[in-house]
């Protein structure tokens, strides 16, 4: 592999017009991730998903040279229909096409900015592997007491025409004091057996919101790596949702910092695989000062020898007294082919702390089974409807209306 | 508003409880093996116990193993490099080349240390109803209640005699637990093991008593490493003790341990340790390391372990009491107490491993920290694809006095079988100013407030202790915890 | 209607029904009555259809041998159970619930499903009838609802889904006097020609409102004594120990 690196990041920059300086800067994240490799299972984070060898036996060698040149056409079908939005498009890993046409132009501005890539030196070797090969360090800030009039959908797509088995994209997002902005993540592949990794960093400001929608339900033979950092300051608030059910093999990973006092941040994620899927959420939330709450929801459903794996911290500062911190997380497990990891964790060094965690795995309640059925279900509507509920509870906590009908809707969830 | 009286008796009685009730040493003159673990020295160990051939030679290859084994370290208590070279494998004292026959034969001492530790070995001042083996350093210094326990066909002696007298049941299960090549400090204690308890229950035979070990570590310089041995035969019941006190060094002492439970069909064990070793001075000096491998295997249908532990010692303690659920509807339980305060550092919890159908296991732990301490649960669930029908419950809480000390929780789990539920609950909490004013409204002092208190919150797992033991462990744990609360 | 010869059942090596017959006729009303344990619940369970007993002896249902039907075609055919211990359904929407519920068994019957809107008339007026708090139709089924309002949830689905024997498992148990009235209501509203009911209780008051035509005594897995509705009156008085 590491000959193939070497020889694709010299192909990716040899035309390109970053001066030397921030090419041997990336250089050295280069070499950082020849040193640490693929991430595998002897590491304690990759326990439960051995990405090294999903990799090997799925894919084989990667490559990493990705040719982003040649534009791709755009249609009107790659859209969300019925519902309006703004939108960045990302084909292949090139952006394509932006439109903020619902905002005021001088309230959101795009940039790039290389020196960002210093914040992420030490996160792991994908993000490594990431700063290493991304071009361009896109920042999307959306300046002071501006709240995003509609959503803003980020689509991500792959075709055949791909040209690396490996597509990394970077993407900064910073909320500036007061302001608001929905993010949805749509992952949509018409490519197979590539390597996608990404990487998102925010820092929400003071009162600043945000809410992010990460939806990956076409079926597809991809393997996905998404780390996801947050940083929040003051009374800021940050609700992710993870609907994971479409690639292959995804770990979405969420790392957020509490900074601020009365920060709080929300994820809530539903794992619903079947056909042999392996994926995973792995979060981790940081309580770094006082009275700051986080809460956490994270469901799956199993079949077909489907895997599901739950890596969850609370982490709790000696100086975050009056943290509210809570997690619970519970699978069903349909067939006995299938598998179900948690991990949840608590590390705390305050004692006026208020957290707790819980985990639940099994069948589906036999009870509830047969009440249902002393109403005319048959078995097969009894446990639809009660998936279904299962699920629901999930979906509910998305706060934004028009967010949660888009999503149910998706995935034929009934209310 | 404290009174000042009340607050100069308070520091009284915590300058008093500060130090270690059983920090004595005992001056008793001992034959030691040289310094240093190589062959020779197991050699030494080996021959001075007159041991048959086989159990060298399996000395012998645990010896080769460790050559290649690395000390584990994804334990979060990191502790200084251990010279192994430089600590003494066995010492026994001088009076004991040949055991003694009788306790009359036994060092005056020694008596005297027992006695000082609130374990009569004499015949008229026994405990009621508990048989007790001594183990003093690294040899078992006398078994009570022998007799009693012969007529019933139950073996309790030291594993030294029963490799002795009983070699067809050591040779069958001694390693069959914990195998030779299980991890390092495992595989360290199968080389050098020096002594420990055995125990044997026939089939059918419920255990009239108590059967009780009580460990003493004494020389210095000196790792201590026994062997316990039960197994329980079909349909058999037997409940077992284990105590354990050293004396206040400032250097750090090294307690490597191996446990094996076995029961059969219907049979049932239940262990309970009350762990007191020296945790090491208040700024964190000395102290014993304890490095403990405990494991049962339930390997009869409808065949129970069940561990109970109230952990308040030592400066280190890694230890996982693990239930491998191998017979159908064989259950697995760990109730655990975990205390640390000043600078003692604990990570324990349980394996519950669900091979056999309708195999059920719960665990109840309980974690306190204060001071500068440091306190990890980490425990592994795991239902395979075979054990339909299975059930989990865990249950953790803990509880900080204080933000200069952490709690951890790791649990991790996994179900491969969709019939089986598992289920697990845990929480982190401090002792609320309500319950204190409450407690103290009503005329208690706040020491006393909070030893009700945690109690309290222990109730669970001490209700599981035997009688004997529970008022003890009760007075442990407020004890451990004086000095904690402002 | 229902016919039960000498029902055997166990769990395990546990013996809970003994030689139980039962005879319920179109139209009738019968009540059981007998102490905690002795098999009532075990009984309505097994003429819904549960799993998990060992079952022998002969049920007749519209002469058809019950046994041979799924718990839901038991649904189907018109036998509703109201449960001892209403389960909460967390995610269902107990309004979405009654209406899969109510057209699976119009459909099984060969009847035309009910619409959105005709549903939504038919709980409405429903609801009215018996003074059920519409809103909670709203919530997840039976989650966060009090004892007595699960058991008026009951009530109020069996009047939706019409069922022609309807089995109320201690449904009167933990019920103020006005919602007593109301389900005694429910009851004696369905209670037309071909309507029947099997009423499981503790208390003489329910059937103040709902006159038995037969009382039986339930005791150690069997009927012990039969009568009419005064055999309801002296147990009050005397107790399942004064019997003889
Ligand atoms: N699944 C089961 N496993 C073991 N025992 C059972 C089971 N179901 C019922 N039983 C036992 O059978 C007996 C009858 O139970 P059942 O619930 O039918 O009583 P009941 O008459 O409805 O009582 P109550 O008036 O308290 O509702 C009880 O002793 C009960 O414990
Ligand atoms: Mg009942």
């Amino acid at each position: 592999m590491e000959k193939q690196l070497i020889r694709d990041f010299e192909k990716s920059f040899e035309n390109s017009n970053l001066d030397s300086k921030k090419i041997n800067f990336k250089k050295e994240f280069l070499n950082k991730f020849i040193k640490e490799g693929l991430p595998g299972k002897n590491l304690e984070n990759w326990k439960y998903s051995d990405l090294s060898k999903i990799i090997k036996t799925e894919i084989g060698d990667l490559s990493f040279y990705n040719n982003i040149s040649p534009p791709n056409k755009i249609d009107s079908s790659m859209y969300l229909s019925g519902f309006e939005h703004n939108s960045i498009v990302f084909i292949n890993g090139r952006a394509e096409k932006i439109d903020l046409q619902f905002e005021e132009k001088d309230k959101v501005k795009i940039s790039e900015d290389f020196e960002l890539e210093k914040t992420s030196s030490n996160i792991n070797s994908l993000v490594n592997l990431n700063n290493a090969f991304t071009e361009k360090n896109f920042v999307l800030t959306v300046k002071e007491n501006y709240s995003f009039k509609k959503p803003l959908v980020i689509y991500h797509y792959t075709n055949k025409k791909i040209k690396s088995q490996n597509l990394n994209l970077r993407l900064n997002f910073e909320l500036e004091k007061n302001t608001s902005l929905k993010l949805i993540d749509i992952l949509d592949d018409f490519s197979e057996k590539n390597f996608i990794n990404t990487f998102y960093n925010f820092k929400l400001n003071q009162d600043a919101i945000l809410k992010n929608y990460k939806v990956d339900i076409k079926n597809n033979s991809n393997i996905k790596y998404s780390f996801t950092n947050i940083e929040q300051d003051k009374n800021s608030l940050s609700e992710t949702f993870i609907l994971s059910s479409g690639s292959a093999f995804n770990k979405n990973e969420i790392n957020c910092n509490l900074n601020g006092n009365y920060s709080s941040a929300f994820v809530n994620g539903i794992l619903s695989l079947n056909k042999k899927k392996h994926h995973e959420i792995r979060t981790s939330v940081n309580h770094l000062t006082e009275s700051t709450k986080s809460y956490q929801l994270i469901k799956s459903v199993l079949e077909n020898n489907a895997r599901a794996v739950y890596q969850g911290k609370i982490f709790v500062s000696s100086d975050a007294q009056k943290t509210d911190g809570y997690q619970l997380s519970k699978a069903i497990l349909l067939e006995d082919t299938t598998e179900f990891n948690a991990k949840p964790e608590l590390e705390i060094y305050a004692d006026d702390v208020k957290c707790s965690h819980g985990s639940a795995s099994g069948s589906l309640n036999e009870n509830s089974i047969f009440y249902i059925m002393s109403r005319g279900l048959n078995y097969k509507e009894a446990k639809e409807l009660l998936i279904n509920g299962f699920l629901l509870d999930v979906i509910n906590k998305i706060t934004d209306e028009e967010i949660k009908n888009l999503i149910k809707s998706m995935i034929g969830l009934k209310e | 508003m404290k009174t000042e009286s009340s607050q100069n008796s308070r520091e009284k009685e915590i300058e008093k409880l500060k130090k270690y009730k059983y920090g004595f040493s005992t001056d008793i003159e001992n034959t030691k093996a040289p310094k240093g673990l190589n062959e020779e020295v197991i050699r030494f160990i080996s021959n001075i116990k007159k041991e048959p051939k086989w159990l060298l030679d399996w000395r012998l290859k645990a010896y080769q193993r460790l050559k290649v084994l690395k000390e584990p370290n994804w334990q979060k208590p990191k502790y200084p490099k251990i010279n192994y070279q430089d600590l003494y494998y066995y010492s026994a004292p001088k009076s004991f080349k040949e055991k003694p026959k009788s306790l009359d034969e036994l060092d005056p001492k020694l008596l005297e240390t027992y006695k000082k530790l609130g374990i009569p070995l004499q015949e008229q001042k026994r405990l009621n109803n508990i048989a007790v083996d001594a183990v003093f350093d690294s040899v078992s210094v006398a078994t009570t209640f022998k007799d009693k326990l012969t007529e019933k066909g139950i073996i309790f002696c030291s594993i030294s005699e029963a490799i002795q007298k009983h070699p067809e049941l050591v040779k069958k299960y001694l390693g069959s637990v914990i195998p030779l090549t299980d991890h390092f400090f495992a595989t360290l204690n199968s080389a050098v093991f020096t002594d420990g308890s055995f125990v044997y229950v026939p089939p059918g035979v419920r255990c009239p008593m108590e059967l009780s070990t009580y460990f003493r570590i004494n020389a210095s310089d000196t790792g201590q490493f026994e062997r316990t041995l039960i197994i329980a035969d079909k349909g058999s019941y037997v409940s077992y003790l284990e105590g354990c006190t050293a004396p206040m060094r400032d250097e750090n002492q090294l307690h490597a341990a191996n446990v094996e439970l076995i029961a059969l069909d219907d049979a049932e064990i239940k262990y309970s340790t009350v762990q007191n070793w020296y945790p090491g001075d208040k700024d964190g000096k000395g102290g014993i390391y304890n490095f403990v491998t405990k494991r049962g295997l339930c390997k009869g249908i409808n065949s129970k372990i069940s561990w109970t532990q109230v952990e308040t010692g030592s400066a280190i303690t890694w230890k996982y009491p693990s239930c491998i659920l191998k017979g159908d509807n064989s259950i697995g339980e760990f109730y655990s107490i975990a205390i640390t305060n000043n600078h003692q550092k604990a990570d324990t919890g349980t394996k519950m491993i669900h091979l056999g159908k309708n195999t059920k296991s719960k665990i109840i732990s309980k974690g306190i920290s204060a001071g500068f301490s440091d306190m990890t649960y980490r425990g592994l669930v795991d239902i395979s694809k075979k054990a339909d029908n299975s059930r989990n419950y865990t249950q953790c809480d803990s509880l900080l006095m204080g933000n200069k000390c952490g709690a951890h929780t790791v649990p991790y789990i996994t179900n491969k079988n969709s019939g089986s539920n598992l289920a697990h609950e845990a929480t982190t909490s401090k002792i609320s100013e309500e319950q204190l004013h409450y407690c103290q409204q009503r005329g208690l002092n706040s020491e006393e407030a909070v030893g009700l208190i945690v109690n309290g919150f222990c109730k669970e797992v001490l209700q599981q202790l035997p009688m004997e033991f529970a008022v003890e462990a009760q007075k442990l744990v407020g004890i451990s915890l004086e000095g904690s609360v402002g | 209607m229902l016919k039960i010869n000498n029902l055997k059942a166990k769990v395990g090596e546990k013996s809970i029904l003994n030689d139980f017959s039962l005879d319920i006729k179109p139209g009738e009303v019968h009540a059981i009555m007998g102490p905690n344990g002795s098999g009532k619940s075990t009984l309505s369970n097994i003429l819904s259809g549960k799993k998990g007993y060992d079952v022998s002896g002969e049920i007749k249902f519209e002469g058809i041998d019950l046994f041979s039907l799924e718990t839901e075609e038991r649904a189907h055919k018109g036998i509703f159970l109201a449960f001892q211990y209403p389960l909460e359904i967390p995610g269902v929407n107990t309004n979405i619930f009654l209406k899969t519920s109510l057209n699976a068994i119009r459909k099984a019957r060969g009847e035309k499903e009910l619409d959105a809107l005709e549903f939504l008339k038919l709980v409405k007026q429903k609801s009215k009838e018996l003074k059920f708090d519409e809103e909670k139709l709203n919530r997840q089924l039976n989650v966060g609802f009090s004892g007595g309002e699960k058991k008026k949830n009951e009530i109020l689905q069996m009047s939706i889904l019409n069922p022609k024997l309807s089995i109320l498992d201690e449904t009167d148990s933990g019920l103020d006097i006005d919602a007593l009235k109301t389900v005694a209501q429910g009851v004696n509203a369905l209670r037309k020609k071909n309507n029947s009911f099997l009423i499981i209780t503790h208390y003489q008051r329910l059937l103040d409102y709902i006159k038995p035509d037969h009382v039986h005594v339930l005791m150690n897995g069997k009927i012990t004594k039969s009568g009419g509705p005064e055999l309801a009156l002296e147990l009050e008085k005397k107790g399942y120990e004064g019997l003889n």
